[in-house]
């Protein structure tokens, strides 16, 4: 084997490594977090010129947010027990 | 005169970095006890020299090039997202659904599995260089991304450099620490400080967030205390009725034993 037919491979590990990491950094186990996030940045954006709705709006959602993730969990853990 | 918000800023990352540095020290002190202790501080070393490189040269660019509003949409979503990770795995800690984070059970394994590769002590040990090299790097990436993220959305290098001698003094104490008990830290009650850095990590995501996205927080920046006793209030909520759901399962299947 030639060291050219090596190159690609070591690049797309490294390149998959990279994603991976970055992956299990920001969405990990908890893949709900990280959509509900998007979700009130696009809510927050949109209601930006309403100084009442906008930060009210986005303060429920990461309440809900937080509450959703935490059951969520329970009941996974619940429903994995034997 | 120091702010309010620099100095919620200064002990978010104080306690963030704390609790990374305590479970890079684990793998440290597992690595230098097992393997010897020369390799593991060089390994140790160069991956504390590269975390250094990463906040000097992202920082100092990111600040220069980059406009404060995407800036603070970016931060502001990766410390959201990453202070709810943290908070919703410090609740089911908490609560009991799942096992509290045992820093000498882990420390244990680490030895255990560094025992069974064969090496020689004293000399060069590239296990013990990877080792230490990965444990401090990957843990302190943790620790960057926090330091950066505070040090940015502050929009000055002043907050860069206050966010940054937060985690040096972190770092400084729990390796102060852990070189006069050379174990594991395990009486740190690492939870509550979970819990507590989530809820700051929670509320400056949300906060900065809001900012770069164009939301008019009522009362300029003194609304991050205002978020803070919301996001502790909610906190505090679920951490009770979880806790009595908990319970009440056990007892049920407590019962359905007998």
């Amino acid at each position: 084997m030639t060291s050219n037919d090596k190159t690609p491979s070591v690049l797309r590990r490294g390149i998959k490594s990279f994603f991976s990491f970055w992956k299990d950094f920001l969405v990990g186990d908890s893949p709900v977090l990280a959509l509900g996030v998007i979700i009130i940045l696009g809510v927050a954006y949109l209601l930006h010129n309403s100084a009442v709705l906008a930060p009210v709006f986005a303060i429920i959602l990461v309440l809900v947010l937080m509450t959703f993730a935490v059951w969520q969990k329970t009941r996974t853990r619940r429903h994995s027990q034997p | 005169m120091i702010d309010q918000s620099t100095v919620l800023l200064f002990i978010t990352v104080t306690v963030a970095s704390a609790v990374e540095a305590v479970e890079a020290l684990t793998i440290i002190l597992a690595s230098g006890i097992t393997r010897g202790w020369r390799s593991t501080f060089e390994g140790a070393a160069l991956a504390l020299a590269c975390l250094a490189v990463i906040v000097v040269v992202v920082g100092a660019a990111l600040i220069q090039y980059v406009p404060l509003y995407i800036l603070r949409v970016v931060v502001g979503t990766l410390l959201l997202i990453f202070g709810l990770q943290w908070l919703t795995k410090a609740i089911l800690r908490e609560t009991g659904f799942k096992a509290l984070h045992d820093e000498c059970d882990i420390y244990e394994r680490e030895v255990a599995t560094l025992s069974q590769e064969k090496g020689i002590r004293g000399k060069r040990d590239s296990l013990a260089f990877v080792v230490s090299f990965k444990g401090v790097l990957l843990e302190g990436m943790e620790v960057i991304m926090i330091v950066i993220s505070f040090g940015l959305a502050g929009g000055s290098h002043n907050q860069l450099e206050t966010a940054a001698l937060g985690a040096v003094v972190a770092v400084g104490f729990i390796s102060a620490m852990g070189a006069v008990v050379a174990r594991p830290l395990a009486k740190v009650p690492e939870n509550y400080m979970k819990l507590g850095v989530g809820n700051l990590l929670t509320v400056f995501g949300l906060f900065w967030m809001g900012e770069g996205t164009g939301v008019q927080w009522p009362l300029g920046e003194v609304f991050i205390l205002v978020l803070l006793a919301i996001i502790f209030l909610a906190t505090v909520v679920l951490v009770s009725h979880f806790k009595r759901v908990h319970k009440r399962e056990m007892e049920v299947q407590h019962d359905v034993k007998r």
